[in-house]
This record gives C-alpha cells, sequence and structure tokens, in this order.
C-alpha cells in the first residue's frame, strides 16, 4: 500500500515495560518507540520471549505501562483516560488471537461470541439488528449465517479463527492488532486466513499490527516492520527494503534461519548464527538511528559509521 | 508398492471417456464442516450409565428420598414420636423385636423404629441437602471472588487462613453449645466452617481459567466483570460444583451423626439417624436389641455409599477425556 | 539426490489400515497404506493435523492409543511384523534400540526431577550395556556430539536450567544413546524458535551422516523438508498420495493436494494479490471415504475421483502419485501460474549443476 496517506494512527514513544520489583524485576520492553501509519500494516517481528506480544497487549491496553506514552489518533490511551475516551477505543482498537482453540468460549453459542462487543457497548437497536450484524460479520468472513447457533467445538481450526475475526469486524474497528493470527493453524488454512485479512483491510479501511515470528509471513502482507530482539527494537524499515537489504547482524541472522522451500537452496544454506556480545554497548550505549530513508536501526557510533559505509560501497558496486 | 487396481480394468471405455471429465465442486459444499454431534452433557450422561453400580445407588437414592417423602401417607403408618402401648398389659411396648405390627421393633421407650427411621432419614437428609446448598453458594460467592478480584484477593486469603485453621470440630460444638440444639443449629454450625472447601476449591479453578485467552477477549471487548464470571467461568465449573455437592452431602450428614454422638445434636425428640444410632449403641452389646442399632446403620451406611460412589462416577463421567 | 535402487530396504509398511473407536463410531486414521524406508536415507512425512502421519509413527513404535488396532496390513523390520506384536515385551527390543524418537516438545520430554546426565546415562547403560566410568565418558561424548558445551558442568544440570533448543539437544542425545537404526522426528522443530530451529536441523543433518541412521521426519513444514530431506511422502486423510525424491516433488510434483501445499505458501505469493488457498476443511473420517479423498476440495477434480480411489501412478523410478490426472485419459492439466514460475525456477537450478 502507497505511503501517501502520511497520517499518525498510533504512536507508541519511549515505551518501558517492566514486571516484578525489586530484585525480580524482568525488563521486557526497553524504551521502545515506533509509529502506525493509517491504512498500513505494520509487522513486528521477534522470537519468543521478545516482547512483541507484550506490546501488542500494552497497547490493547491489557499490560500495564511502566514508563512511556501510547497515543491514538494523537490522545493518551494508556494510564488513566475519560469513559467516554476508554469506550471509544474498546471500540476502535481490536485484537485478534493466537490460538482459536483458546480464544472462543466453548460454552457459548457463535452467536453470543461474536456479538458480545456489540452488547457491550450497546452499539445495535434491538435484537433483530443485532441479530443481523452477526450474520453480517459471519457472511463477511466466508462462513454460513446458520454457523451462529452452534459452538465453537463444532468448528476447525480455521473456522474458529475466522469466528474471532468476525468478533473483531463486528465492532467495525480502525486498527486491528493480531497477535500471530496463523502461527496456530495449519498450513493450508494459512493461506484462507491470510486472503481473509487482506480482503477485509481493504473493504474496511483497517490498519493492521500484525505481529509474527514466521518472517515469510511478514514479508508477504506487511508494509513496514520492525525487527525486535530482548525487547527492544533493533531495526525498523519498509518490509521490502529489510528483506533485501538487512543491516542490523540480528536482522540478518534472523533471515539467514528462515527455512526456504527450495531444496536447492536449503540444503546449501549456512546458518548465521547471532552473538548479541559483539556490541560493546556497555561502552557506547546505542541508540535508534536513520540509516538511510525510512531505514532506522538500534546501533553505537561506532556501529553506524561502519554501516552508513557498509551501504555507500553496496550502492557504488 | 501397489499399483493398480482390480476394479480399474473393469470399467468400460464408454464410462471411462465420461468418468475422466471434471466435477463441479461447490463452495457452499467445501465450507459445510462434518458437524460433529457432540454436546457435553449427553456424553456425560452417556458415559454415566455406562457405569452400572452408580445407575443402581442412584435409582436406589431416589427410592429412598422418594419413599421418605411418600412412607407418612401410606396405609397402617405409625406415628414416628408416638409411644406404643402393649394392648394387652398397658405398658409402653418396649423394645419389641421387629415383627408383624412393628416392621422394625420398638425402641426403648416404645417408639415404632420402622417409622422413626424414615423420620430421621427424612430429617438427616433434609439437613445433607440445605448444608450442600449454603454450602455451596456461600463457598462460589467467595470463591470467585477470591479468584477473580486482584483486590480482594489478599483479604479473602487471610480470612481463609484464619477460618481454616480452626478446627472444625471445635466450632460445631461452641455452636451447639451456645445455640439450643435444633436442626437451624446444626445448619448454621455446618455452613460456618464447610464453605470454606468449596472456596478454595472454586478459587483454583477461576485461578486457572481466568488468564486463559478467550478471557482475555472479552475483556478487550469490554465485557464487565460479572459478565465474565457469569457467562465465561462459571459454566466451566458447573460439573465440579455437582460434584462437591454430591460429596458433600453425606459429609453433612456423617458430621451430624458425630455431633449426636458427642451430645450435641438434636434433641430426642427430633428423630434423626445421629438420634436413632446414638441410641442403638448403648444396646449393641445385647444381641436381641442390636437391631436398633442395625436398621438404622445399614440405613445411613446405604446413603453414604451411595452419594459417594455416584458422586465418584459423576466425576469420572463429566472429564471430557473420558467422553469415548 | 535420487535414492538407489540398490540401497537396502530396512522397514517396509504394506497395506496398513489402522482405525480408532471413539464415541461408539470408528474412525479410520490410515487407510491402506505402503511404504518403503531405505537404509541411510532421509525421509519427510509431510501432512497436515488430521493427515494420520503421527498415527503412522505411533504404529511403528507400538504406541498407539488404547482404542487404535491395526486391523490390515504389516510392518516389516528385520524379518519381523511389528503390526503382529501384541506384547510390551516384544516392544521393548525394538524401542530405543532399533528406533528410537524424537518429539516435538523438549518441555515435557524430559524428566524435571533427574540431572540430564543421568537420564542420557540410563540410555546408554540399558541399551549400550555399558557401565560406571565408560557410561559415564560415553555420556560426554553424546552431550558433545549434540552441541552441548561445557558438557562436565551441564551433565549434572537439571532440564529447567537448559533453553528449549538446549533440551531438544538432549532429546537427541538421549535418543542416540541406544544406538537405533531408525531415528524418528516427529515435529522436532515446531516449538522452537527460528534461529534454533534452523541449527537442530543442521545438528540432526550432521548426525545421521555420522552415526549411518536412517531418519524419519515428521512435519507440516515444507522448508524443513526441503533442508533435511531426500524423500517425501505427503499424506493426506490417511493415505499417502505421492512420494519421492525432494526435487521431484517441490519441481515436478502431479498431485493437485501437493500443488495446493506449495501454492499455499506465502514465499510464492506476490504481493498485494491473493494467496492461492484450499477452500474447506479435511474429510470426516468416521464416514468411508470413496474415491479420492481431496476430491471436494480439489478444483481439479475429475468425475471418476468420486468414484474410485487412484492408484499410484508412476512418474520415474523413484517418484508416484495417486491422481487421476496421469491417467492417460485424463484431460491434460496446467499447475496453477505461481506454481510453474516455481518449477521453471527448479528446471534452471537442475540445469546449473
Amino acid at each position: 500500500m502507497p505511503m501517501n496517506d502520511k497520517e499518525v494512527l498510533v504512536e507508541v514513544k519511549n515505551l518501558n515495560i517492566t514486571f516484578g520489583k525489586g530484585k525480580n524485576k524482568f525488563v521486557a520492553i526497553d524504551n521502545v518507540s515506533f509509529d502506525i501509519y493509517k491504512g498500513e500494516t505494520f509487522g513486528l517481528v521477534g522470537e519468543s520471549g521478545s516482547g512483541k506480544t507484550t506490546i501488542g497487549r500494552a497497547i490493547m491496553r491489557i499490560n500495564e505501562v511502566t514508563d512511556g506514552q501510547i497515543y491514538y489518533h494523537g490522545k493518551k490511551i494508556n494510564g488513566k483516560i475519560t469513559k467516554a475516551w476508554d469506550r471509544e477505543i474498546t471500540q476502535k482498537i481490536q485484537m485478534i488471537f493466537q490460538d482459536p482453540m483458546a480464544s472462543l468460549n466453548e460454552r457459548a453459542k457463535v452467536d453470543y461470541i461474536i456479538a458480545e462487543g456489540l452488547i457491550n457497548t450497546k452499539n445495535f437497536k434491538d435484537v433483530a439488528d443485532r441479530q443481523r450484524k452477526v450474520q453480517n460479520a459471519l457472511f463477511n468472513v466466508g462462513l454460513l449465517p446458520e454457523f451462529a447457533s452452534r459452538f465453537p467445538h463444532e468448528f476447525s481450526g480455521g473456522q474458529r479463527q475466522r469466528i474471532g475475526i468476525a468478533r473483531a469486524l463486528v465492532m467495525e474497528p480502525e486498527f486491528i492488532i493480531a497477535d500471530e493470527p496463523i502461527s496456530a493453524l495449519d498450513v493450508s488454512i494459512r493461506a484462507q486466513v491470510l486472503n481473509l485479512l487482506t480482503n477485509i483491510q481493504e473493504k474496511n479501511n483497517l490498519t493492521y499490527l500484525f505481529i509474527a515470528h514466521d518472517l515469510s509471513i511478514v514479508r508477504f502482507i506487511t508494509d513496514r516492520t520492525a525487527v525486535i530482539y530482548k525487547g527492544q527494537i533493533v531495526e525498523l524499515a519498509e518490509t521490502e527494503t529489510l528483506f533485501s537489504n538487512p543491516i542490523h547482524p540480528y536482522t540478518k541472522a534472523l533471515l539467514s534461519a528462515v527455512p526456504e522451500p527450495n531444496p536447492y537452496k536449503e540444503s546449501q544454506k549456512v546458518v548465521e548464527i547471532y552473538n548479541p556480545l559483539q556490541h560493546r554497548y556497555d561502552i557506547a550505549p546505542p541508540s535508534f538511528v536513520e540509516i538511510e530513508q525510512g531505514h532506522f536501526v538500534l546501533a553505537n557510533e561506532e556501529e553506524v559509521t561502519n554501516y552508513r559505509a557498509a551501504q555507500k560501497v553496496e550502492v557504488n558496486e | 508398492m501397489g499399483l493398480y487396481t482390480e476394479e480399474f480394468d473393469n470399467i468400460s471405455d464408454k464410462s471411462r471417456a465420461e468418468l475422466f471429465e471434471f466435477f463441479e465442486t461447490s463452495d457452499r459444499q467445501a465450507e459445510e464442516t462434518a458437524y460433529s454431534n457432540y454436546s457435553y452433557w449427553r456424553s456425560t450422561w452417556q458415559s454415566f450409565l455406562k457405569n452400572r453400580m452408580a445407575v443402581l445407588l442412584l435409582a436406589l437414592v431416589f427410592i429412598i428420598v422418594a419413599f421418605t417423602i411418600f412412607q407418612p401417607y401410606l396405609p397402617a403408618q405409625k406415628s414416628p414420636t408416638e409411644i406404643y402401648l402393649d394392648d394387652q398389659t398397658g405398658l409402653q411396648a418396649r423394645n419389641i423385636a421387629p415383627n408383624a405390627e412393628f416392621w422394625f421393633g420398638t425402641n426403648s421407650i416404645g417408639q415404632d423404629l420402622w417409622s422413626r427411621i424414615w423420620a430421621g432419614t427424612r430429617t438427616s437428609l433434609m439437613i445433607g441437602c440445605v448444608v450442600a446448598l449454603v454450602e455451596a453458594v456461600v463457598g462460589i460467592t467467595i470463591g470467585t471472588l477470591w479468584g477473580f478480584s486482584r483486590k480482594l484477593e489478599l483479604p479473602i486469603t487471610q480470612l481463609y487462613n484464619v477460618v481454616d485453621n480452626i478446627p472444625t470440630t471445635i466450632v460445631l460444638i461452641l455452636m451447639s453449645y451456645i445455640l439450643r440444639p435444633s436442626i437451624s443449629t446444626i445448619i448454621i454450625a455446618m455452613c460456618i466452617t464447610g464453605w470454606v472447601e468449596m472456596a478454595r476449591f472454586i478459587r483454583n479453578q477461576i485461578v486457572i481459567l481466568r488468564d486463559r485467552e478467550y478471557n482475555l477477549a472479552s475483556k478487550c471487548l469490554g465485557t464487565p466483570d460479572y459478565r465474565i464470571i457469569i457467562k465465561n467461568l462459571l459454566p466451566y465449573l458447573i460439573s465440579v460444583i455437582m460434584l462437591r455437592m454430591s460429596l458433600a452431602i453425606p459429609f453433612a450428614i456423617g458430621a451430624e451423626v458425630f455431633l449426636t454422638y458427642i451430645g450435641l445434636g438434636l434433641p430426642i425428640s427430633e428423630p434423626s439417624l445421629g438420634n436413632l444410632i446414638n441410641e442403638g449403641r448403648v444396646l449393641m452389646m445385647s444381641p436381641d436389641l442390636r437391631y436398633q442399632l442395625i436398621f438404622p446403620s445399614i440405613v445411613l451406611s446405604v446413603i453414604t455409599i451411595a452419594f459417594y460412589i455416584i458422586g465418584n462416577a459423576f466425576a469420572d463421567a463429566a472429564d471430557p477425556k473420558n467422553h469415548v | 539426490m535420487v535414492v538407489k535402487k540398490t540401497q537396502s530396504r530396512i522397514l517396509a509398511i504394506q497395506n496398513l489400515v489402522i482405525q480408532f473407536t471413539l464415541r461408539g463410531q470408528i474412525l479410520t486414521a490410515i487407510r491402506g497404506i505402503s511404504l518403503d524406508l531405505y537404509q541411510g536415507e532421509s525421509l519427510a512425512i509431510v501432512g497436515e493435523s488430521g493427515s494420520g502421519k503421527s498415527v503412522l509413527m505411533k504404529s511403528i513404535m507400538g504406541l498407539l492409543d488404547k482404542n487404535g488396532t491395526i486391523e490390515q496390513g504389516q510392518i516389516l523390520y528385520n524379518n519381523m511384523d511389528l503390526a503382529q506384536f501384541t506384547t510390551e515385551q516384544q516392544w521393548l527390543n525394538i524401542r530405543g534400540r532399533e528406533i528410537a524418537i524424537v518429539t516435538q516438545d523438549p518441555m515435557t520430554s524430559l524428566n524435571p526431577l533427574k540431572t540430564i546426565g543421568k537420564q542420557i546415562e540410563e540410555c546408554v547403560v540399558l541399551h549400550q550395556g555399558l557401565k560406571g566410568i565408560t557410561a559415564y565418558h560415553e555420556t560426554l561424548k553424546l552431550l558433545t556430539d549434540v552441541g552441548i558445551d561445557n558438557v562436565k558442568k551441564r551433565y549434572k544440570q537439571y532440564p529447567h536450567e537448559f533453553s528449549g533448543g538446549m533440551r531438544q539437544r538432549i532429546v537427541i542425545a538421549i535418543a542416540l544413546a541406544c544406538k537405533p537404526k531408525i531415528l524418528i522426528c516427529d515435529e522436532p522443530t515446531t516449538a522452537l524458535d527460528v534461529t534454533i530451529q534452523a541449527q537442530i536441523l543442521q545438528l540432526l543433518k550432521t548426525l545421521q551422516q555420522k552415526y549411518g541412521l536412517t531418519t524419519v521426519y515428521i512435519t507440516h513444514d515444507l522448508g524443513v523438508v526441503a533442508k533435511v530431506a531426500d524423500r517425501v511422502a505427503v499424506m493426506y486423510a490417511g493415505d499417502i498420495i505421492e512420494v519421492g525424491g525432494t526435487h521431484e516433488i517441490f519441481f515436478n510434483g502431479k498431485h493437485p493436494y501437493t500443488w495446493a501445499l506449495l501454492s499455499s505458501l506465502p514465499q510464492l505469493g506476490t504481493k498485494g494479490e491473493q494467496l492461492y488457498a484450499i477452500k474447506g476443511t479435511p474429510p470426516n473420517l468416521f464416514k468411508e471415504i470413496k474415491g479420492d479423498a481431496f476430491a471436494p476440495r480439489n478444483p481439479f477434480a475429475l468425475k471418476i475421483d468420486y468414484e474410485l480411489r487412484p492408484p499410484f501412478f508412476q512418474v520415474s523410478e523413484t517418484h508416484y502419485a495417486r491422481t487421476w490426472l496421469l491417467d492417460p485419459s485424463a484431460p491434460k492439466v496446467e499447475p496453477p501460474a505461481a506454481l510453474q514460475a516455481f518449477f521453471e525456477e527448479g528446471r534452471l537450478y537442475a540445469n546449473e549443476r
């Protein structure tokens, strides 16, 4: 999607999330900042324990923010906010969860599951209107309207995930946080759900924060991507640039590890291993620096000079 | 590796050509799932029915309960409290062994044991059920709040620690001592300490469930806490609640027997299994009078064993892993 | 790498049918599978959940659930028919010693109460017959082989002190301690991070060559297959629908399901366009399936696909596919456009060699 619309929808500023107190302190997110523009799909990539889910949940306001701010349409959404603003963002920001087996209430009918948000915000005129909205939502995710009276256990993983998407859609949101929405699905079902996500984005003018650990999916669906390692964003760039020209050594290692479905390439590939000790951050702490237009890297001064020099060499070749 | 099957060779040329045309697929057909007709409660009931012993005992319990209710209305039933006089001597019909007139015999002051036993069973069952119900209601309420609300977690934990450490027996004895012995006293006394276990159990279950993704999803949608508890959490707990209640009933009856044994139970004017067993106990040594102990003991044992077996069978049946 | 027919067959599965009794109904999980395993090769069994790949592996190890039975067929190994085994004693000679397994979740495969050194040494003592100090040194050697450093210190540590990737290495060490002939890896890297995944796969490849193992990989991830496998068997709904060398399956696949699997990969997708997606869901295995199980979801389905189960058609000496599209009477069908580009790329690579 072209970057003509530069309106900032979500702004994360100097976010710091620490769990526990005193000796048991665990810094999950360390001084993270990024913007998400309206209409784009922003990818957040990292391995387990990197903190990507924590960021998603912080924007959803499930996790508490220790330090820093999160802005939506320029207004703060973390910490104490007015009831009216709270209601508005509950409707406008929605989340799609990872595990379709765990994210639906087994004892409730699909009708209630999808309508739950509507009931909370009273966003319907009467029962008939509510039922119509539910049927519409089911139709938009490719499910049959009679599924509303069934229970989740009667459906497959892919269908359950689509119910979860319908649940988010029925609220008519602006911004959807998709937390690894296809990792728990079978390989052939992933394509179905991915297609669905791109379709509804166009139809409903949505902005996505797409959290994933699978880089091949990220390359396919996102416009810009941030790579996160142990609570810090180490690189942020337009997706194609990130894949064709990775700068940070962790990004390079991550890319080299992604398995490609090409036996010729794969059997020859040598895995790069990322050693975090190669940086000397105790001597010279790093900051988030723009190496080329729109391409940010976490680096200290020495590394910045090296990276910039390497860029010039590549350009000249 | 197998190659051509036999049927293949038997196809004629014409139908072969026909068969190799494209088949029109429909999207709708592809979307219709294999409708798995699995209903949790139906499977639970079917699993339960497979356990013959439990079903038998359940039927037996129903018969006993029905009988205790209908017994007074049957013809030729005697009153449980009236002291019967022997027709011939005019004296109290004491300690008469079971015969045609007194089916279970009489006790030491001339009361009909048959009607006393059924009256006593009725009283004991009522006490058991009321206590189980009150325990459940109080236990679930406190347990839910304890498990779900982070603010209330600490104060309720302290309350639990205090109440749990007081020996139940002491409380029962104290309550019976302060309030005069009666049915309501016993019920109150048992309820004061009985809720604790149920609360702890519910709290553990809630703690396990509350952080599951579907509850997170509900929170994100802005669902208020009370609705999360009612619609998301409690439905999962119904089977365990029913299990605990079914085990609470014999336990309450047993507690009543115990209290009577130490002299703090119901007054003798109120027949109950505890009273009957107590009365029979003193006569245990004389063989002709042993029946006064045996009959109430049998009834008590049957009820206790039945409820335990039914409760455990239900717990096994309610476990989804056993729904094969 | 083309598997030479002169290689000896180490395991042969013939016409295997496995059924489960579930809620009073019968589910046919494996619907007549025949598969050969050759000495020293690396075979990948690819399938999604419900395809039956795990059930197949469990049947070879005698680990089927209580309600599962082998209705028909044979599993021939070392002049024995494993399908006929009835007692645990018979299986004890096979498990570990001949066939070892590395499972998916390293978190639950290890005993949290014993040091990892002891857990490996147990196997060494049991299966290799070594004792005392010899067993200890053998254990240390295994730990080094699987890429764990500081082995003397690590020997004394407990599973919770290791990360996921390290634990998987320990599980592999335990499997190797038995000196098996066949190593089965059931989704060995699904629970691991992508960087660790690559390292573990590399390790397995190295160990296979070093110890002369025959490895079987069970996975749904085509990237894993591309990295480690010599031969691939594609499973769908309890049946093997295509089998062949890795390059043949990837660049010359013939069954529409194989095409669908490859096409639905995002690597083959063009940004901004829809990915190729298979409609619908896998079939209900409680009902008897007439014809090709994939037919209702197959855009290239022929009428005969609903009537008769396709037999294996030969594509090359090592490549067979169960699809009526290969029958001489069938109409010519081209694979989807995105795949054609992929196949072309494969041909270019092949020519370069």
